[in-house]
């Protein structure tokens, strides 16, 4: 192995030129949503669908990365010290979801059938003992409060190490992370449940929960990269090196297979068994969302099989950038295919100016709170343990 | 590769390149022993008893089964879906844990894969008696009969015969190419003429160059690639079997990788049954250590939990889904005449794996051991209670039934045990149990004690 | 007529160190041998990639097409039937068995492959120099034939390395 020649790095700034894009990015999204409410005058559910949306994947972010963090950490995995720090920040953007999805609240009759209780049809009045206001409402503050304390709690523990360094730390954060896992495990199915499952209220699937995880996963996956490769170029990040982008593209492509697989797994026993109360959901998909629908096994299963296949492909940084980027939008169609169908309706849904530009403003929001979280620890943990582990491997 | 110096070592005892050889190959070496004798003894009458059940069967018929029509199913499917998922947990160590660089599988992972290729040959079997006309079993495999008709590609059951014919195949190949410069030390400590020329012909006369090794690591690593998808299309395709019905209690989309967990979960548990005797037996303790046996028991915990939120997420979706059919195929498993069943898959699958939390729990040997084989028989009741209590009650109650196994059942899944038993006893003796080259790469980073011995001519410009 | 030097080492380290030395010394290495695959070794010997890979790409494509396209043969040209009221080229419930066949495919093509462009297989007689290179020596061997150096001369230069036994052989192949 040559030693590379590793730069000085450079002390992050949330800086003015950063904050000014920021600025113009969150100008733009909420431009669209103006225009959409006030100029095209669209409909409203698909305005609070479209808000619902993008609370969702400004979750899956942070939560997703969370994950990451914690089944590294469980795993006794090393290799992601180097940039630990932008998965930890990514989780603490978790509790302002919260605000976001508290935004979309208006919207929930317009989301939810199952919301309209005074005329509720046999099978959803049997739902209502798990399908009702109050239990949802508690559910919901439950998911908030306990993904945030561990988001925040963690990440107290890893930053205290910076300063005091005792291996007391690592034990305590393995065991967190535990406690963390278990309660996602739980909470990732049933939140998919009662966030996107219950818009259909009538259907029913069992894997949808993982489904909805694995899409989850993959979108983290990819903005980590993306963000890894940018702390990377401006030498933020300077010990991130090739093996590390290798081993991130592995896991973009590995999990958008299994992404690949639950959807086939999903859909193939429905398309076979051919249940009419199972097979509503991708009647409606596959008719009226032909191109969408084919489109989004495209772009989130044979764009990645095919572009990371090989190794170079995962140790070029643009073009992992690029693969990730493409993925992540991939994601945000799945996404929108979850929604749009059963809240909106093919009649009124449609890709215009409020879905392409809303993004934006989450985006730049993200990034903010990414950035402003960032900036408050140092860019590497110190003293790690296994420090050493993270900087000195090497793929065959 | 640096090593933290925090990290466990996975080598215990002081030990050089030279004593990882001299450990691993003496059994191999060594004459076999009573214990051994006996083993292999009773393992292989208990395989020619269930060789005699089988011939049974075929003689007379399924007929003297204790299936009916409205279970057709009984055990025999249920020991073919138990015996291939533990036929997971071999290519998921040396595949998924290789391309998730786990490195403590290279002391389990030769074992673990020849316990796989043994189990999905058991797997295989029952399929095959299960139609009753085993000279005929080559009716599956897709070739124009005399109508010129072809087999059903739309059958998950034909499925079965790609996933489990290929995953038997490819499982071969990775386990045999990872064997060939083990077989190759072997070939070079052997004595006798016959015996060097044998080993030499298994070993593929392979000589250790730097282009083999470097194209030996970059086949082991695609060969991992395509059989961790492999590992996971074989259980899915099993589930696939019961899940593309109609039937309450086997229709759900939770089953594909709920399964797959299942088999890791109890594959896992019959790698340490085992490895937890063998270690002791064959005097490995310094390779297959603690450190191993904790490592395995996290697998199981995490595998063991998701299959407890699969069991969950069906008895919720069951209500929620609002199917009677459906609510009733879970109150009667958890309720009706097979409710035993339901509660030791219950108790042994969900509630006794989570002791493993407990640290002091999962490094105890005596406790994993115990465990693994509670773990083994509830993943049995699991299957028994999909295939059975799913099949009892019918859409129409009068096809209601009950189902007994009779004693040819019996003594034909014990017969599969004296099977895989038989083919273990004489892997350990033929075969090092212990992938040597891999220990050995992993052996400087890794051990306890590393002993390097002073490879160059001393020299005085380097003293 | 070939003649052949070759020593050993008892440690990985060592011998990555005198592959430098070699080099530096612009001698060519026929072979190395070592009890397992030492990491590092092929970037120093310059070992270009393998290409079993692409082997086990190609054939996966091609078990792939051959697979899918017989199931799609056999139900719609061979003898179409109806299963369930599913169309004759139900695609969904070719891929298990295509995905199957892939990997059957990608998998045995490059253990083939592998074995042939190594010289490996059943009955395959190596020619070992040393029977402790599968146990703890780490061997390098020089041919004469690649060499400007005379026997004499690498041989010298393999025992400034360090190697231990170094011995000349003539093999008549």
């Amino acid at each position: 192995m040559e030693k590379q020649n590793i730069p000085e790095p450079v002390p992050f700034k949330f800086g003015k030129k950063l904050k000014t894009y920021l600025g113009i990015a969150a100008g733009i999204g909420l431009l669209a949503l103006l225009i959409a409410v006030f100029v095209q005058q669209l409909p409203s559910e698909r305005i609070w669908a479209n808000l619902w949306m993008n609370a969702l994947m400004f979750l899956f972010l942070g939560l997703g990365a969370l994950f990451f963090w914690t089944v590294n950490t469980l795993g006794e995995s090393t290799w992601q010290i180097n940039f630990q720090r932008v998965m930890e920040s990514m989780g603490l953007t978790i509790p302002f979801a919260a605000i976001f999805f508290v935004l979309a609240f208006p919207g929930l009759k317009d989301l939810f059938e199952w919301t309209h209780t005074e005329h509720l049809d046999r099978i959803l009045q049997e739902k209502t003992p798990y399908l009702n206001m109050p239990f949802w409402m508690v559910r919901f503050a439950v998911y908030f409060i306990l993904w945030s304390f561990f988001a925040w709690y963690l990440r107290k523990i890893s930053v205290k190490n910076d300063f005091e360094p005792h291996d007391k730390y690592l034990g305590r954060l393995r065991a967190t992370s535990g406690w963390f896992i278990v309660f996602f495990a739980i909470s990732s199915s049933t939140a998919a449940w009662d966030w996107l499952m219950s818009i259909d209220a009538h259907w029913f699937s069992t894997l949808y929960g993982w489904y909805i995880f694995s899409g989850m996963f993959v979108a983290a996956i990819a903005v980590i990269i993306l963000i890894t490769i940018a702390f990377k170029k401006f030498n933020i990040l300077p010990n991130v090196n090739k093996e590390h982008l290798h081993d991130l593209g592995k896991y973009l492509f590995g999990f958008s297979i299994f992404w690949a697989y639950l959807w086939l797994s999903q859909y193939l026993l429905i398309w076979y068994s051919n249940i009419p109360e199972e097979t509503v959901y991708y009647v409606e998909r596959v008719n009226n969302y032909k191109t969408l629908f084919y489109m989004n096994l495209i772009i989130n299963f044979v764009v990645p099989f095919f572009a990371l296949m090989t190794r170079g492909s995962k140790r070029q940084p643009l073009y992992l950038a690029i693969v990730s980027l493409v993925v992540l939008l991939g994601h945000y169609l799945d996404l929108y295919l979850a929604i749009m169908p059963g809240a909106v309706g093919h009649e009124n849904a449609s890709i215009g100016l409020l879905e392409i530009g809303l993004p934006f403003f989450y985006l730049a929001v993200f990034l903010t709170l990414f950035f402003i979280s960032f900036g408050k620890a140092k860019p590497v943990p110190e003293n790690h343990p296994y420090a050493i582990e993270s900087s000195s491997y090497e793929n065959i | 590769m640096q090593v933290s110096q925090v990290r466990e070592p996975l080598i215990n005892g002081e030990k050089s390149y030279e004593n990882i050889t001299s450990d691993v190959m003496a059994p191999v070496r060594a004459k076999p022993g009573k214990l051994w004798f006996l083993g292999f003894g009773i393992s292989a009458l208990v395989m020619l008893a269930g060789f005699a059940a089988i011939a049974y069967t075929v003689w007379f018929g399924i007929g003297t089964w204790g299936v009916n029509r409205t279970i057709g199913w009984g055990w025999s499917i249920t020991n073919f879906v138990w015996w291939v998922g533990i036929g997971h947990a071999g290519t998921f160590i040396s595949a998924i844990l290789l391309l998730f660089r786990q490195k403590w599988r290279t002391s389990i992972n030769r074992a673990a894969e020849a316990m796989t290729l043994f189990a999905v040959m058991c797997a295989g079997l029952f399929p095959l008696i299960h139609m009753g006309r085993l000279p005929l079993a080559f009716f599956i495999f897709p070739y124009p009969n005399t109508r010129e008709l072809w087999v059903n590609f739309n059958s998950p059951l034909l499925w079965d015969v790609f996933a489990i014919t290929t995953y038997l195949l490819v499982s071969l190949l990775f386990w045999y190419m990872g064997l060939i410069p083990d077989l190759g030390t072997i070939r070079d400590r052997m004595k006798t003429l016959w015996k060097k020329k044998a080993y030499n012909f298994l070993s593929f006369g392979w000589k250790g160059s730097a282009r083999h090794w470097q194209r030996h690591e970059s086949m082991s690593l695609v060969l991992a690639g395509l059989a961790a998808p492999l590992v996971l299309s074989v259980h899915t395709i099993v589930s696939f079997d019961f899940a593309t019905s109609v039937i309450p209690g086997w229709h759900t989309t939770i089953f594909p990788p709920y399964f797959v967990s299942g088999a890791v979960f109890s594959g896992f548990a019959m790698v340490l049954t085992l490895m937890i005797v063998t270690r002791r037996a064959l005097n490995l303790q310094e390779y297959i250590t603690v450190g191993h046996v904790e490592s395995m028991n996290k697998v199981i915990i995490a595998t063991g939990s998701i299959v407890g939120i699969a069991y969950i997420t069906e008895l919720f979706m069951a209500w929620y889904s609002g199917v009677e059919y459906e609510r009733y195929a879970f109150i009667n498993r958890a309720m009706g005449p097979y409710a035993w069943a339901y509660w030791i898959m219950m108790t042994c699958n969900v509630i006794s794996p989570q002791l493993l939390w407990i640290k002091k729990l999962r490094r105890n040997l005596t406790f994993t051991f115990i465990l693994s084989i509670f773990i083994n028989i509830g993943m049995w009741f699991e299957r028994f209670v999909i295939v059975v209590t799913s099949l009892h009650r019918d859409y129409l109650p009068s096809s209601w039934s009950m189902y007994k196994p009779t004693w040819v059942e019996v003594a034909i899944f014990l017969g599969t045990f004296g099977l895989f038993f038989t083919l273990f006893f004489l892997f350990i003796r033929i075969f090092p149990v212990i992938a040597l080259a891999e220990v050995k790469s992993v052996a400087k980073s890794s051990a306890r004690k590393f002993i390097r011995k002073s490879s160059k001519k001393s020299k005085p410009e380097n003293e | 007529m070939k003649n052949i030097i070759y020593g050993h080492f008892t440690d990985d380290h060592d011998l990555l160190e005198a592959v430098k030395a070699l080099q530096e010394k612009g001698i060519h290495i026929a072979d190395v041998r070592t009890p397992f695959p030492v990491h590092g070794l092929d970037t120093v010997l310059k070992l270009r990639r393998s290409h079993l890979p692409k082997v086990a790409f190609i054939a996966g494509v091609i078990g792939a097409v051959l697979m899918f396209s017989f199931q799609y043969w056999v139900f719609t040209e061979g003898w179409p039937l109806n299963f369930g009221g599913k169309p004759y080229s139900s695609i969904l419930s070719f891929i298990p068995a295509t995905f199957e066949i892939t990997v059957l495919f990608a998998a045995f093509a490059m253990g083939i492959a592998f074995l042939l462009r190594s010289n490996l297989g059943p009955g395959s007689i190596p020619d070992i120099l040393d029977e402790e290179v599968t146990n703890d020596h780490f061997q390098i061997i020089l041919s004469e034939k690649d060499n400007t150096l005379s026997e004499t001369e690498l041989a010298e230069a393999l025992e400034a390395t360090g190697a231990l036994d170094v011995k000349q052989v003539n093999t008549k192949k």
